[in-house]
């Protein structure tokens, strides 16, 4: 005796899926029109991006002439201020007054002569005991340097 | 009975037959149709060009980006000159409700400083565009875009700043010149260096959509401008206001009608200071009247009077025809070509050296000097000096009559030619001439910039072309100080310097159809220290009406008019500059 052949669970259900699934010609239009919608919907949303993106370099483009147009009027105003004439100008203010040229007067020339030998020092007529606390006072540090207040 | 009537089938026309109908028809159709295409072909083949470009018009834009004009800046790097951002009001009157003009008119005019009057005029109209206000500063700009104001646009512009000079002027004005409001140089550095300063402006070329905004990502070229050079001058500008200054002083003082001061860089010849009075204000130039944008030192030309000896003697020195201490006799006049050339003074000073001719600035001795050259050597002279084509100076409009050619020139003319009346010199030819005498013998091509953005002006690295002898030099030098130790130099002395210095006066009357009127042209030329010069200057004022002149027109001399204003600057100079004399 034949014995009849039957199917399992998963094939029969494999096999209903498929029949559902199974798409007739409007079906695939639909797809083909969605996937259509789909792009359209991708364009325009990256379309209203691009263009906002635009509008916002043209606001920035706006306020980088604005800052480029400050920058113009400091650098005037830096300019100006340091002119001859506004110097002059601030100075008169202060009551600060232009120097007359320094006047020479005519003298006797001085004979030096280089040549000649270096004759002895001087002897020091310091007393002694100045001469120790000037020796005491530059070791504490309280010297000045005699060069740096004539400039 | 048969009426002769057939039902069912249509009755068989012996007229047209009805496929011709059909034909007809379809032709009918055709030629409709063809009607249709042509005019189709028509606006869209033969008049695509022009409606493209139409509609290109509506959504496509082609924005110019201007370019930075460059910087000037003096020796110091000191910036003279600066790009300022100006703004331009303007109205559309149609765009500005009734109930709205007066509150614009008001606001127009409280901001602006414009007449409230002329305002509402403007708003009443019937025109389309209209400006209110140009030019003025960013301060007024933004409390306007504040006020949100209906019908009121503002334009963005570009303007030259320049810094203050003396009075009303600017500093500098007649060398610098000005840009006009199409951004075009006129006169001076600006004028001559347009090109290098003004650069290439770009473009930028986008859509715009419904709402007029700008689509800067569309489908777009875009084309970056190439900014102008900035220029670097060998110009001082304090130095360049102390001239100014002294020289406003001095035309103020002789009662002059005007005057210049030119100042060289002995070893290079870059022009240190370029001042003329009066001047103008560059800021101002739409408002000034143009007869004052004349630049005295290059663009007119003078008589040099007895500067010129300077020039004269050197060629004789150089030539070996005469020393500084050869003995000639002057009786105070000589015949020339038929004519009777006198001294200034009309006096007889007997024997006298060439260094007593210069000191005392007499004609005779030039003209024997000439004489003993030659009339060819002379001419060579002149034209080894530069006197007789353009200096070539890079400032706009250089100004120069040549002398006629040696072969055409008279014996007189040569004979005055050699006192510097009869020739027509401009200032920057008679101080690069004189600066050869500070130079060593070579002439150093006078030029106002020594940088064009990062390239050396080409006058700067240009070989000197040696016109006398550096001995002939030491001898006009030599006689030049004897000029401001002994002789009518005497006022141009700088304390400290006085015997280190080096000058001569000129004086020469002004010819006005063709005879010499009782009005002078009085000038000083020196250099300081006189054995290692750090400046070359000369000192031109025109018509000096000094005290007392009007009885002895000797009194409008240099020594007296120029020479003092040379001396003023000098001074300054010598401190600014930190100047010492030559160790003797």
């Amino acid at each position: 005796m034949r014995r009849r052949r039957t199917r399992g669970f998963v094939q029969v259900a494999s096999a209903t899926a498929t029949e559902r699934l199974r798409l007739n010609s409007f079906g695939h239009a639909y797809i083909a029109v969605g996937l259509l919608l789909g792009a359209i919907l991708f364009y325009l949303v990256l379309a209203a991006q691009v263009t906002q993106a635009s509008y916002d370099i043209t606001h920035l483009q706006d306020q980088q002439r604005q800052l480029l147009a400050e920058q113009d009027q400091l650098r005037y105003q830096e300019v100006t201020m340091q002119a001859p004439a506004t110097v002059e100008q601030q100075a008169a203010q202060t009551g600060m007054q232009r120097v007359p040229p320094a006047g020479y007067v005519a003298s006797q020339p001085v004979a030096v002569d280089l040549e000649a030998p270096v004759g002895a020092s001087p002897t020091d007529s310091t007393p002694l005991w100045e001469r120790a606390v000037a020796a005491l006072a530059n070791k504490l540090g309280v010297s000045r340097d005699a060069m740096a207040a004539t400039k | 009975m048969d009426l002769g009537l057939r039902y069912g089938a249509p009755k068989r026309s012996h007229g047209v037959p009805g496929r011709w109908r059909v034909l007809a028809l379809v032709l009918t159709a055709a030629l409709l149709a063809g009607v249709v295409w042509t005019r189709l072909a028509y606006w869209q083949v033969f008049e695509h060009a022009q409606l493209a470009a139409a509609a290109q018009a509506q959504y496509h834009e082609l924005v110019e980006l201007p370019a930075a004009r460059g910087a000037i800046f003096d020796r110091n790097m000191k910036q003279l000159v600066v790009n300022t951002t100006v703004y331009s009001a303007f109205v559309s009157p149609d765009q500005i409700p009734d109930a709205d003009r007066g509150r614009v008119a008001i606001a127009l005019a409280t901001v602006l400083g414009a007449d409230a009057g002329k305002i509402n005029q403007t708003l009443a109209s019937s025109a389309k565009f209209a400006y209110i206000a140009r030019r003025f500063s960013k301060d007024k700009a933004d409390r306007l875009t504040k006020m949100l104001l209906p019908g009121v646009g503002l334009e963005q512009e570009t303007q030259r700043a320049y810094l203050p000079g003396i009075a009303n002027s600017s500093l500098a004005a007649n060398l610098l010149g000005f840009v006009n409001y199409d951004g075009q140089g006129q006169y001076g550095i600006e004028g001559y260096y347009q090109k290098q300063l003004a650069g290439t402006p770009g473009y930028i070329s986008s859509y715009r959509d419904l709402a007029n905004r700008e689509i800067v990502l569309g489908t777009h070229t875009h084309q970056d401008p190439v900014n102008g050079a900035d220029v670097v001058l060998s110009l001082d500008a304090d130095v360049q206001y102390q001239a100014e200054q002294a020289l406003a002083a001095g035309v103020a003082r002789d009662h002059a009608e005007s005057g210049s001061v030119l100042i060289m860089d002995p070893n290079t010849g870059g022009i240190v200071a370029w001042a003329d009075y009066p001047s103008y204000n560059a800021n101002n130039f739409a408002n000034t009247n143009p007869a004052a944008f004349l630049d005295n030192i290059s663009s007119s030309v003078y008589e040099p009077g007895s500067t010129m000896k300077v020039v004269t003697l050197s060629g004789a020195i150089n030539t070996g025809s005469i020393t500084p201490d050869m003995v000639i006799n002057d009786p105070g006049y000589l015949y020339v070509g038929g004519y009777r050339i006198s001294d200034w003074d009309y006096r007889n000073h007997g024997n006298i050296t060439y260094t007593y001719v210069l000191e005392h600035s007499l004609n005779v001795g030039a003209m024997k000097a000439m004489q003993a050259e030659g009339h060819s050597n002379f001419y060579n002279n002149l034209q080894g000096f530069g006197l007789t084509k353009p200096s070539g100076i890079d400032v706009a409009a250089e100004d120069t009559v040549a002398p006629p050619a040696a072969a055409q020139m008279a014996d007189a003319q040569f004979a005055t030619t050699a006192f510097g009346q009869g020739i027509d010199v401009n200032m920057v030819q008679m101080l690069s001439a004189v600066n050869v005498i500070a130079n060593g013998g070579r002439y150093a091509p006078p030029h106002v910039v020594e940088r064009i953005g990062t390239s050396l002006n080409p006058l700067l690295i240009a070989p000197q072309r040696q016109v006398i002898s550096p001995a002939a030099a030491a001898s006009m030098t030599a006689m030049m100080e004897q000029v401001v130790q002994n002789g009518s130099g005497f006022s141009s002395r700088v304390k400290g310097f006085e015997k280190d210095q080096a000058g001569k006066t000129g004086t020469s009357q002004i010819p006005v159809n063709g005879k010499y009127t009782l009005d002078v042209w009085a000038s000083f030329v020196g250099f300081l220290p006189a054995q290692h010069p750090r400046f070359t200057m000369l000192v031109v004022i025109r018509k000096p009406h000094y005290p007392g002149s009007g009885q002895d027109w000797t009194l409008n001399d240099g020594y007296l008019t120029a020479a003092p204003i040379w001396q003023k600057i000098a001074q300054n100079m010598v401190v600014d500059w930190r100047i010492t004399p030559d160790p003797k």
